[in-house]
């Protein structure tokens, strides 16, 4: 009887309902509107990756040309990594 | 209601933003499918490119004494191939690949940084014309792709006396430039890649449950991280060598030669991980779902990633056995290359047991995976014998090398990218590309990297130096390397069949709907293609096949399973 006993309670407890699951999701993650997720969640835009990038390149370039597109292009560098910072998310 | 209708009435004389229209879309966005989408056509592009390379170094050595290119851009071409190849191609397309698919398949909505990861991406773009543009200088790199010092010095210490002109003009300093600035979008995204797969898994999926290919771009990012910094410093060396009066790498004046090569290799054996990881991760998510299996040994393939990431830090030396290295560190090298064979065939066998006994279905990204499998096998044993320092030193610089290397990186990675394409194009368009021009693709390839590659072997073992120029029609070399150059034109017909399929699938391609393979991971568990914010819910994850649970319930792994 004792055995019988333990492994029903055994199964019990390993035997998870998908209701039971679906209890223990955090509540932050019921169902949103795919609308309003697009509109909270539409990733942000930013123009300053492609311009340190590029100030990037003008001032290799620079290396290779002359020294003044290179110091062009330190300037540029300088110029996208405040403006990086500064944007706001 | 008033302001309402104000609100809207503003909205509709408002001029659209240069961050609405269509180019100011992709140029400033920050999402990681659309970058992902940026990286694997860029570096499709350079794979072009770099075909086009091959396909004049394959033309110049079709018939001995071959005359089509001169013996200076012959030089600059074979190591823009390779350059490209490498730093243009593979390393771009796999990490587009990671950005696309990874976020969706660890339920995240997008990487960690998403600015630093379109600053990656605008690097690799601007760095591959820079580095392209020497052509147009007329002074592209010319020293093959790891630019050996002291031969790539400016003018001393790569002779024996005096001073000699060792590799004049911008040649060089393209390439170091090049790399320095690959290096630093490599640093970004590798430092993405481990902030989003570590801290933005979604909640249930443990590394235990982590899919595969997620692994594997986890283990080849640590390894980016490790491993660019020591061509960076090699690069940065040859720079102040060349332009400021160091000696880094000239012996004349106390310094070491061997130096680069050890900094170069440090980083390139890890390298020849880095471009082959994502492909193993790519192909151990498509062999189950078209074997309709659960991937075997899941946690061998995982690990063996894991113990082929730390051993791959320990072989370099094996490109360096005919510089005259000491006994121990022959022995020493020979034995850890040996051993990174290991965990290579535990992947294999894991493989091969997951087809084992599978309801296999041959689509063409199935074919891919297969043909993948088989060519890295050939690349592995070759790879291994070139392990036996006494071999070594008979074929070293020789085309049997060439041959290893192209059976791994062409047959090994550029099939598990052909794969990767096959498998996930519908979730990224919506479209399935056209089977019977997959198929054609596939069996050409595979026919003309054997036609290509395995002469080569011979070639090699014959004596035929790689990076020849051209060669005398008395050494029994012409019918083996006719043979590889029709195999070359054969490979480029296979690129062409593809470029049609995937015009003809954007045009008018059959629509795939959201899960064409019946497939097992998240990133199948919303739209084709997704929307911006990938998952409306964040979904819990309870095993390793977390979408297979969901369609199949009653089921689940994880009501069976462990993990």
């Amino acid at each position: 009887m004792v055995a019988l006993y333990q492994r029903t309670v055994l199964e019990k407890s390993k035997t998870v309902t998908e209701e039971q699951e679906q209890r223990k999701q955090p509540s932050n993650q019921r169902k949103i509107s795919k609308e309003a997720m697009e509109y909270a969640i539409d990733p942000k835009r930013s123009y300053w990756p492609f311009a340190l990038a590029i100030a990037l390149f003008i001032t290799l370039l620079g290396v290779i040309v002359h020294p003044v597109i290179f110091w062009i292009g330190v300037a540029l560098i300088a110029a996208a990594i405040i403006g990086w910072g500064l944007e706001r998310r | 209601m008033a302001t309402r209708t104000i609100t809207e009435g503003i909205s509709v004389a408002r001029r659209r933003r240069f961050s609405e229209t269509y180019i100011g879309e992709w140029l400033m966005t920050t999402d990681h499918k659309k970058l992902g989408i940026m990286y694997i056509v860029t570096a499709f592009f350079f794979f072009l490119v770099g075909g086009v390379d091959a396909l004049l170094i394959r033309t110049q050595l079709a018939v001995p004494n071959g005359k089509v290119l001169t013996p200076e851009i012959y030089d600059q071409i074979f190591t823009m191939h390779g350059t490209t190849m490498i730093f243009l191609f593979v390393m771009p397309m796999l990490t587009g690949f990671g950005n696309y698919v990874v976020p969706l398949m660890i339920g995240a909505r997008d990487m960690a940084f998403p600015r630093m990861n379109a600053f990656g991406f605008w690097v690799v773009l601007f760095g591959g014309l820079f580095l392209t543009s020497s052509f147009l200088f007329g002074a592209a790199p010319n020293a093959g792709w790891f630019s050996y010092a002291p031969l790539t010095e400016l003018n001393t210490g790569c002779g024996t006396s005096g001073v000699v002109v060792c590799t004049p003009g911008l040649n060089m300093d393209f390439w170091a430039l090049g790399i320095l600035m690959l290096g630093i979008s490599s640093i970004a995204s590798a430092l993405n890649f481990v902030v989003t797969i570590l801290r933005l898994r979604a909640p249930g999926m443990t590394v235990n449950r982590m899919p595969l290919f997620t692994w594997m771009t986890l283990i080849t990012n640590f390894l980016l991280l490790f491993a660019i910094p020591s061509v960076t410093a090699a690069s940065i060396l040859l720079l102040l060598d060349r332009h400021l009066g160091t000696h880094f790498f000239q012996a004349g004046f106390g310094g070491d030669p061997l130096l680069w090569q050890h900094l170069f290799w440090s980083f390139g054996h890890p390298e020849v991980y880095i471009l082959i990881l994502p492909a193993f991760g790519m192909i151990s998510e498509i062999l189950p779902v078209f074997s309709r299996k659960p991937i075997f040994g899941y946690t061998f393939i995982a690990w063996s990633g894991v113990a082929i990431g730390f051993l791959s830090f320990t072989v370099w030396a094996h490109h360096m056995f005919a510089v005259g290295l000491p006994l121990v560190a022959q022995a020493f090298f020979a034995t850890s290359t040996t051993l990174i064979a290991i965990p290579t065939a535990v992947k294999i066998f894991n493989w091969v047991a997951t087809v084992t006994g599978g309801k296999i279905s041959f689509r063409p990204a199935m074919l891919f995976a297969l043909g993948f499998v088989a060519m890295f096998l050939i690349g592995g044993l070759n790879g291994a014998a070139l392990a036996v320092v006494p071999f070594d030193y008979q074929v070293t610089d020789t085309y049997f090398v060439v041959s290893h290397l192209h059976y791994v990186l062409f047959g090994g990675t550029v099939f598990g990218v052909f794969a990767g394409i096959y498998y996930w194009f519908p979730k990224m368009t919506g479209k399935l590309l056209n089977d019977r021009l997959g198929q054609l693709q596939f069996w050409l390839m595979l026919i003309g990297v054997n036609l290509t590659f395995f002469p080569m072997h011979i070639l090699g073992i014959l004596g035929m130096p790689r990076r020849i120029y051209t060669y005398p029609g008395n050494l029994g070399w012409n019918e083996l390397n006719l043979l590889a150059t029709i195999g070359a034109f054969i490979i480029a017909a296979a690129i062409l069949v593809f470029l049609w399929n995937f015009v003809i699938t954007l045009r008018s391609g059959q629509p795939s709907g959201t899960d064409p393979w019946d497939a097992f991971t998240l990133e199948w568990d919303t739209d084709s293609p997704p929307k911006p914010y990938n998952f409306p819910v964040i979904p819990i994850v309870r095993s390793r096949r977390p979408f297979y649970d969901k369609k199949n319930p009653e089921i689940a792994d994880w009501k069976t399973a462990t993990h």
